[in-house]
């Protein structure tokens, strides 16, 4: 409980500072990630589009975990939420995040922590294709804390991730 | 045993407590199995497993949608398809692969349909991933495949969600048995709970009864304690004293708040026990051994506060107490009895010393009584030497009878005690108990006579003639035995027979039985009999006379032998009394004959009498001048001694108590002399007759006792013993037994002696003319005193002519007037001229 107290805090701080952020470049290859709604960096439209080349530019966070959809142990390499909230400077409270088959699910803002969920785009070094749940997935460490390995957190680790809208 | 029941409460209630702890746990453990459950059957409610399932075959439909739209349209969105195929693709990898899926994968039906779906998508893949016109080529084929792969979608579908529907059920059926569990575990903890809490409802009434037993006990205690006579204290393994009762404050003088705490010793121990006091505490400290503790009663000397010391009396026990052990000492103040003691020891010394002065005082009186007494009687005897009238004689020996009676009559008073001081001791001898038994039968028969009965004795059984025993002790005994019966005995007999029980060994058992025929003894008398100043019937008292004390020597002297004597009696019918004596047999000393032959040698000696008192040297020198002796005399031992050194002679009788020198040291004088006097023998006069002071005597060089008063017999018997010497009259011929009961020889004899045989054949001639002139005079048609007084006048001169079976006829004659008794007076008057004609030619033979 006083871990998600903390989380929540640091979460506050993030939403609270989002004039660090760079400004966001134009894409240049093929765009992997669409974040509208209420964010403050943007590049397209009054929206962050993302290519691999970019996601990848910002902090590598590494989570080695197994999962309940895979076998054995997995090393999953991506972005942090938290990371990629403050990049963009998400302001909103819950993250609309869909799919390529245009299944949603709801991931509150509170969960962009340090240590907790980041948008995968490598699996065993290699990139995910779609077949394979590419091009991203959110994976949070369930290896290392209970709190991750509930069916609540198992339904926002939504696969064949390409878009997330940032709403209140 | 407060502590030990607490302490088993204590441990009743830790378990009790343990228990209830592990049924909580046990609840804890089963509620978290219910929330696992309930959380479980939470997240089997929004299943996106299921959710899975159901959108692989909504993929599904969507890539076959899709690819029927491509199939038929002009210029397809392609790279749509890819995606969708992508998409279904992905999840039934998913469904491969994924670790939730593989229970779902054990089911068969499930497991043949994914296979299925994974070789079309295998089938699929190239034709997919191959360019726009290939694919374009390929869509009719794919769309064919798919409508015949599309059931086994349908299936996988439905196999998997019919597989959770089971899992499902299965939890809830695991969460109802885990809730049962759980209720089941609340029910148990709850009764559990129910009974701990009336154990503890119990336990609690339990403690406070026992703490208000505890109360009223420790309550009691203090007020036995307060109360209590003794003093009571109580002090622990140091000496510190814990408790000091009313009791004790009172007998030792301290205050209980003064002393508490301070040590035992100091305040109650004399100084001089101290050292020992704190020894034996240290000791006891350090070994454990007590010897003062649980020992009983304990008598020591205690301090009181103002230093005094006083006996004590106390007695120490131990106890175990949570503060360790503690003595508790009951002490008593024995001041008083201690003091009560010693009053009763000094009284008892004074009573026995009193009774010591009482005996010296009768010792010394009946010699002062005697002394005199004997010179009375010898006086007496030498006057019966001097002419006299028949009436003179006559109250001479009256005047005789009666003074040999009041020496008889002292000589039992000292008996008694000289036995009851415990100084009568017994002098044994060798002697003739045949003879001493016929002698008594001859002394007696002449009473027996006169009381119209026969007297005889014997043997039953072996004789045992010899013994050694003391024989004037012996011959008391039977003399008053016989006595008696001769006395109680009327026209009857008295046999007496001596018997020998069972060997004859160190000691013979002699039994003397004495049977007589007369009044006999009433049953509530016999167990008195033998108490002193015990008289018969008290109407014949005047009668048969006597103090009384006669049969209480006997048993007294009876004891002394180690014998005992017993009665059996029946009123009326006569009494037999039995003596049974544990006698020393003994050798014969010489011959008869050979005594006989000395007593029959007759000579004159010359004697020494060495006697202060002048009536008795009187007497004796009188008598012995009479029978021819040449008489020395001396007034004490000092001329005794002198005399003795100057001159030889025969025999010395000497006094004992004298001025100037005594008996006892002119004795040892003499003996000492370096002359024939040395060995003269020296016979004792003395009234004295104290057994150990006869020792004495005879521990000085003395030969023999002759006990005053000195009578001719017993003159004669020393003089026979001593001198060789006897009485001029030789021993009187054998009498027969009738003689003896009509006549006294002895008498008679003596009354020759002094008389002359002349003057007594006139003396018995006028006696028999006056005898004579009485009988005819004595009828019962003359009043009755008239009577009594002529029979009493002639019975007395019958006593002083030795006539005495006459003299009791008289008597019995005389009696009878007095008493008014007709009958016994016809009787009595009939019976005499009998009596006389036999009489008389014993007293006057032709």
């Amino acid at each position: 409980m006083l871990r998600f107290m903390c989380h929540i805090a640091t979460s506050l701080f993030l939403v609270a500072a989002p004039a660090f952020a760079a400004p966001l470049d134009a894409p240049k290859g093929e765009v992997v990630l669409t974040v509208s709604g209420k964010l403050t960096n943007t590049n397209v439209e009054g929206t962050a589009q993302l290519d691999l080349a970019m996601l990848e530019a910002l902090e590598t966070t590494t989570i080695e975990t197994t999962t309940i959809w895979t076998e054995g142990n997995q090393r999953f390499e991506g972005v942090s939420l938290a990371v990629l909230a403050e990049e963009l400077g998400m302001e909103g409270t819950v993250l609309n995040a869909t799919a390529i088959n245009d299944y949603t699910v709801q991931v509150p803002m509170t969960d962009a922590v340090e240590g907790g969920p980041i948008l995968a785009y490598r699996l065993n070094d290699k990139v995910m294709s779609v077949r394979d749940k590419g091009p991203l997935w959110i994976i949070y460490p369930y290896d290392s804390d209970p709190e991750y390995r509930t069916e609540v957190i198992y339904s926002r680790s939504i696969w064949q991730l390409d878009r997330i809208e940032v709403a209140d | 045993m407060l502590a030990q029941l607490s302490r088993t409460s204590f441990r009743r209630v830790a378990i009790a407590m343990a228990l209830c702890g592990l049924a909580l746990a046990f609840i804890l453990f089963l509620a978290i199995n219910v929330s696992k459950d309930l959380r479980l059957l939470n997240s089997a409610s929004s299943d996106n497993v299921q959710w899975t399932l159901s959108q692989a075959e909504v993929e599904f439909l969507d890539f076959q949608i899709d690819l029927d739209l491509s199939a038929r349209a002009q210029s397809p969105d392609l790279d749509g398809l890819r995606r969708k195929f992508d998409v279904f693709y992905s999840r039934v990898t998913t469904l491969r692969s994924a670790s939730i899926y593989a229970p779902l994968r054990e089911v068969e039906d499930f497991a043949t349909n994914l296979e299925e779906v994974q070789l079309y998508l295998d089938a699929a893949v190239p034709m997919i991933d191959g360019d726009d016109a290939a694919l374009m080529a390929d869509l009719p084929l794919l769309e064919q495949q798919a409508n015949q792969i599309r059931p086994s979608v349908r299936r996988l579908a439905n196999s998997g969600l019919n597989f959770f529907a089971n899992a499902s059920d299965k939890q809830r059926e695991n969460l109802f048995s885990t809730l049962s569990q759980l209720a089941f575990g609340v029910t148990l903890l709850l009764l559990a709970l129910l009974l701990f809490s009336i154990y503890l409802v119990y336990l609690n009434r339990q403690n406070i009864r026992r703490r208000r037993e505890a109360i009223q006990t420790s309550q009691r205690m203090n007020v036995v304690t307060s109360t209590a006579l003794d003093g009571v204290i109580v002090c622990d393994v140091n000496g510190a004293i814990l408790e000091f009762n009313e009791a004790a404050e009172q007998i030792f003088g301290h205050k209980s708040a003064d002393v508490l705490g301070q040590n035992l010793g100091a305040i109650i121990v004399p100084d001089k026990y101290r050292e020992a006091h704190e020894a034996g505490m240290a000791r006891m400290r350090a070994s454990g051994e007590k010897r003062v503790v649980g020992k009983g009663r304990i008598k020591l000397e205690a301090k009181r506060a103002d230093g005094t010391l006083f006996p004590v009396e106390f007695a120490i026990q131990s106890a175990q107490t949570d503060e360790g052990e503690v003595f508790i000492s009951f002490l008593r103040d024995i001041s008083h009895r201690v003091a009560a003691e010693n009053e009763l020891v000094a009284a008892r010394d004074r009573a026995l010393a009193g009774e010591k002065a009482k005996t010296d005082f009768l010792a010394t009186m009946s010699h002062e009584i005697r002394t005199p007494l004997n010179g009375l009687l010898g006086n007496l005897n030498l006057l019966l030497d001097t002419k006299l009238s028949a009436k003179q004689t006559r109250y001479i020996d009256n005047m005789d009878i009666s003074g040999k009676l009041l020496m008889s009559h002292i000589s039992d008073v000292l008996d008694i005690t000289k036995y009851d001081a415990g100084k009568l001791q017994l002098r044994p001898s060798v002697m003739n108990l045949s003879t001493l038994l016929q002698n008594i039968v001859d002394n007696q028969s002449g009473a027996a006579s006169a009381n119209n009965s026969t007297l005889a004795w014997g043997w039953s059984g072996a004789k045992c003639d010899w013994v050694n025993a003391d024989k004037d002790r012996l011959q008391h005994i039977l003399m008053n035995v016989i006595g008696n019966a001769v006395k109680f005995t009327r026209d009857g007999k008295i046999d007496i027979e001596a018997r020998v029980h069972g060997e004859v060994g160190e000691t013979a058992d002699i039994e003397i039985s004495v049977r007589d025929t007369g009044l006999g003894i009433a049953e509530d008398q016999i167990d008195s009999i033998f108490d002193d100043f015990k008289t018969g019937d008290t109407s014949y008292d005047r009668d048969v006379g006597g103090t009384g004390l006669g049969l209480g020597i006997a048993k007294r002297f009876v004891h002394s032998f180690g014998g005992t004597i017993r009665v059996e009696s029946t009123l009326g019918q006569g009494s037999t009394f039995f003596i049974r004596l544990p006698l020393e047999p003994a050798k014969a000393p010489q011959s008869a004959a050979e005594v006989a032959e000395r007593r029959g040698g007759s000579a004159a000696k010359h004697i020494l009498l060495v006697e202060d008192n002048e009536i008795n040297r009187f007497v004796a020198s009188e008598m012995l001048t009479a029978q021819g002796h040449r008489v020395t005399e001396a007034h004490n031992g000092k001329e005794a001694v002198d005399l003795a050194q100057q001159q030889a002679f025969d025999l010395i009788f000497m006094d004992i108590s004298m001025p100037v020198m005594d008996g006892r040291a002119a004795t040892r004088a003499i003996r000492a002399l370096n002359s024939a006097a040395a060995r003269t023998p020296i016979v004792a006069l003395t009234a004295n007759a104290m057994a150990e002071e006869q020792d004495a005597f005879l521990a000085d060089g003395m030969n023999d006792i002759l006990t005053k008063p000195i009578l001719r017999e017993n003159l004669d018997e020393i003089l026979a013993k001593y001198a060789g010497s006897a009485a001029s009259g030789a021993a009187a011929p054998a009498t027969p037994a009738k003689t003896q009961a009509l006549i006294d020889p002895q008498h008679m004899a003596e009354i020759t002696e002094t008389l002359g045989a002349a003057s007594v054949h006139t003396l018995l001639e006028r006696f028999a003319s006056e005898v004579e002139k009485t009988l005819q005079e004595l009828t019962p048609y003359q009043p009755l005193d008239v009577l009594a007084a002529q029979a009493h006048r002639v019975a007395g001169t019958a006593a002083t002519l030795g006539a005495v079976g006459l003299r009791a006829a008289l008597i019995r004659v005389e009696t009878a007037a007095k008493t008014k008794d007709a009958e016994a007076l016809q009787k009595g008057i009939d019976a005499l001229p009998g009596i006389w004609a036999e009489t008389k030619p014993l007293l006057l033979p032709d």
